[in-house]
């Protein structure tokens, strides 16, 4: 009986019924919409940061990134260490300076920095290279020379510099040039173990930049696990970097969460004032059921169930279509997909009923509806 | 005779009103507010990147190359070229000057420290001093004056003590080698090079993450003084207001048309901003700081679109809204058209009569709308960026004809429904 009367009454006003899932719908949609973007958003926007580049320095202890010193220098297997730390989505790069003379041993005086020529253009992903941008790490022969410093020794890519260092002496060719618009446009980056032979210091680098994905608070956590496997070494974030990142990312949160909050409160609104016109048009029935003797409880649990039906169809078709809202939004902004999240499912439901039920308390007018009122149509 | 029956209509039943009313109003508040935001995040956000620090370097022209390492330059001071200072405020006059938001001016100078601990005889150490401003007002040709400095420049340089007063014979100490020179606020350094010698008061030590934490930092003058280079510097770094690059901005500007040019020169890209730069000021080399200003574009194009899409999204779901509201009410009065129609009313004048009804309500409710959304845009701006976001006159007249189309829409499918069935069932109650 009481399904019968819920399934007429569903049935019975198609145009009202269309209306109020339209508002649920749409309303669910771009709810689902934003908390499925806005759980990812922060791991999409720290991905786009680390084309800042190295946001973490591992260094000796008793220097700073600067001194041309030995007693700064310390050993390779640092790397080895860093890699054990398995942090995802890490990329580190070993570095060792020398100021050497270009093309004869009196010749211009060019930093030379010994790196790790793949992993090099992966942290410094602003980098413009004329010409052949991806090198091994085996390469030997091949270097990368600055825009000033290519400029400045009359280097193209496809030339060939020789590098003079206290009597011991490499040739490389020029694979790309640099433009970076820092320091590194007047160096010249070469593979590791040939700048170490050059400079007689076996296995010794200088320092490290790491490339650290995740918020400000990852960023640490990392630089605090990293510092834990290094005794001797100082493990420093780079403040220009992580405290920027952090500041804009919490911003641009904000923002996009205030704007979620607005349309959930307009959705709420709005559903609330077509279930209001909803229960105020029920007057009808309530009369002629309280006139056939149903009792007020039933009568209200009967609309109570219409509305859970209509929240619930809302909610869900809001989900689907708001996940397909989100993975276009993840395409057009990011060019990554967004997967749907299943959690948010029953979030947006549960949200929708909520509205849907605060749009319904007008019902509790219906307690003081007398029949005969009703039905005689004044 | 038609208004009356529009006032009967408002008067009589004021409730069925209210609902579409509110429902507009609020609707057309969350328009506005989204939509003035979305307008002005893009300023807002490029201004909050220059937290970033700055986006142009600039050194002169017949410089030898420079021997920098972690951002320190090795060569001696007799090498190199170096600029003027006096050429400095040209920065403020080209076409894009209000968006030069601070610049900074560098010297390098290899000195050597000594400083006198309680026992025993002064220690020396060799030190990079770096000549800079923190906070120093520029006068600008149109006698105003500019002030910028690091404290623009560099908003994350930290400081425990006190920054040097510009001009004055103090200096800020690097954290590392304050440790390892054991220097605290308050010693005085004397600092040598190559046969002068000056002494300054330590009133800070800075932590900057960079080569300056192993560097002496000094008012520009008194690296200006030890390095016998009156008024010049080797560097400076510009903090400009910059628009994302677009296609126009990749392009040549040696191989653009005129009218192509033109506009290039007249958008704050970065580029072009370079370009007006390197036309005052001759001799000299602008470039761009990649790391920062690629970063900055891309994020910067990302998250407006974002917001951009957001705000459609939420336009549409108050079209749905509203729209759905007002066919609420619509559908409530069927039975009033049908009686309208028995009564002889052509279709003209039922329509005439509701449109007349919605428009009025759209254009109230759109007006009180855009009143809200104004301020909420304000508060939300002030919430964000610590700046009150300007209400724009320009959305008003688009967001009464928003609310006006989808009042009218939400309410012309039922009505239309009404119309069109003959009077009687309806009248039955049917």
């Amino acid at each position: 009986m009481f399904k019968r009367l819920l399934f007429h009454l569903l049935r019975g006003n198609r145009v009202r019924f269309i209306v109020a899932l339209l508002a649920l719908t749409s309303g669910g949609a771009v709810i689902s919409a934003l908390l499925n973007l806005d759980l990812d958003i922060n791991r999409k926007l720290s991905q786009e940061f680390r084309s800042l580049g190295a946001n973490l320095i591992i260094s000796a202890s008793n220097a700073g990134a600067s001194t041309l010193d030995s007693s700064v220098l310390f050993g390779e297997s640092a790397m080895q260490t860093v890699a054990q730390t398995k942090l995802p989505g890490l990329v580190a790069s070993p570095y060792l300076y020398l100021v050497a003379n270009a093309n004869s041993k009196t010749g211009q005086n060019v930093v030379v920095a010994g790196t790790w020529l793949d992993a090099v253009t992966r942290i410094e992903p602003w980098w413009k290279i004329a010409g052949d941008s991806s090198l091994s790490r085996g390469d030997l022969t091949d270097c990368f020379v600055g825009r000033n410093a290519s400029r400045s020794l009359g280097l193209t890519p496809g030339s060939s510099v020789q590098l003079f260092y206290q009597g011991r002496s490499a040739r490389f060719t020029v694979a790309g040039v640099i433009d970076a618009g820092g320091s590194e446009d007047s160096q010249i980056f070469v593979n590791l173990s040939v700048a170490q032979q050059l400079a007689s210091l076996d296995n010794k680098i200088q320092l490290i930049q790491l490339s650290v994905p995740g918020s400000a608070s990852q960023v640490r956590a990392a630089a605090l696990r990293l510092q834990s496997a290094f005794s001797s070494l100082e493990v420093k974030p780079i403040p220009q970097i992580t405290e920027a990142e952090g500041r804009l990312l919490a911003r641009i949160r904000f923002l996009i969460f205030s704007t979620g909050l607005l349309i959930l409160v307009l959705t709420a609104l709005c559903v609330l004032a077509t279930m209001a016109a909803l229960a105020m048009e029920r007057r009808k029935d309530v009369g002629l059921m309280k006139a056939l003797g149903g009792s007020i409880q039933r009568v209200v649990r009967l609309f109570l169930a219409e509305v859970g039906v209509l929240a619930s169809i809302g909610g869900v078709a809001g989900y689907a279509l708001g996940m397909a809202l989100s993975v276009w939004m993840g395409h057009r902004v990011f060019g990554a997909s967004i997967s749907p999240r299943w959690e948010v499912l029953p979030v947006t439901v549960i949200l929708m009923l909520f509205v849907a039920l605060a749009g319904a308390l007008p019902l509790r007018l219906l307690g003081n509806v007398r029949p005969a009122v009703i039905l005689r149509g004044d | 005779m038609f208004v009356r029956l529009l006032r009967e209509s408002f008067t009589r039943n004021p409730r069925r009103k209210l609902l579409t009313g509110i429902a507009l109003v609020l609707g057309m508040t969350v328009a506005t507010a989204t939509f003035t935001v979305a307008v002005d995040v893009g300023d807002q956000l490029a201004r909050e990147f220059r937290s970033l620090g700055a986006n142009l370097l600039i050194t002169p022209q017949a410089d030898t190359l420079p021997v920098e390492i972690g951002g320190v330059d090795y060569r001696p001071v007799d090498q190199g070229a170096y600029l003027p200072v006096s050429d400095l405020p040209k920065l403020k006059e080209i076409f894009w000057r209000h968006n030069i938001l601070g610049f900074t001016p560098f010297l390098d100078v290899p000195v050597t420290g000594a400083i006198a601990h309680n026992a025993g005889p002064p220690q020396n150490f060799p030190a990079m001093l770096v000549g800079t401003w923190y906070s120093h007002a520029v006068p600008l040709a149109d006698g105003t004056t500019f002030t910028t400095g690091a404290s623009f420049t560099h908003p994350w340089w930290k400081i425990s003590g006190q920054w040097f007063a510009d001009g004055s014979k103090n200096c800020v100490v690097g954290a590392l080698l304050a440790k390892t020179e054991e220097i605290s606020i308050g010693d005085v350094l004397n600092l040598s090079a190559s046969g002068r010698a000056s002494a300054s008061t330590v009133t800070g030590i800075i932590t900057t993450g960079d080569a300056e934490d192993n560097a002496i930092v000094c008012p520009l003058v008194v690296a200006q003084d030890l390095a016998a280079k009156p008024d010049e510097f080797r560097q400076v770094l510009v903090s400009a207001l910059t628009k994302p690059a677009d296609a126009l901005a990749i392009k040549d500007p040696n191989s653009m048309t005129p009218t192509e040019f033109d506009r290039w020169y007249c958008s704050p890209y970065i580029s072009s901003i370079g370009h007006q730069i390197q036309q005052v000021l001759p001799g000299t080399q602008v470039q761009t700081i990649r790391r920062v200003a690629e970063t900055e574009g891309r994020i910067l194009s990302r998250v407006s679109l974002l917001l951009w899409i957001v705000t459609i999204a939420a336009l549409i779901a108050v079209a749905l809204a509203v729209g759905a509201t007002s066919a609420t009410t619509a559908i409530e009065r069927r039975a009033e058209v049908a009686l309208m129609k028995a009564l002889g009313a052509t279709n003209f004048l039922v329509s005439g009569l509701f449109v007349s009804e919605q428009l009025l309500l759209a254009i109230v409710g759109g007006g009180i709308g855009f009143l809200f959304g104004a301020g909420l845009a304000r508060q939300l701006g002030e919430t964000v960026f610590g700046v009150a976001t300007s209400p724009r006159l320009v959305v008003l007249p688009v967001i009464l004809i928003a609310a006006a189309l989808v009042a009218l829409i939400g309410s012309w499918i039922p009505l239309h429904r009404a119309a069109n069935v003959s009077p009687a069932p309806i009248l039955r109650g049917e």
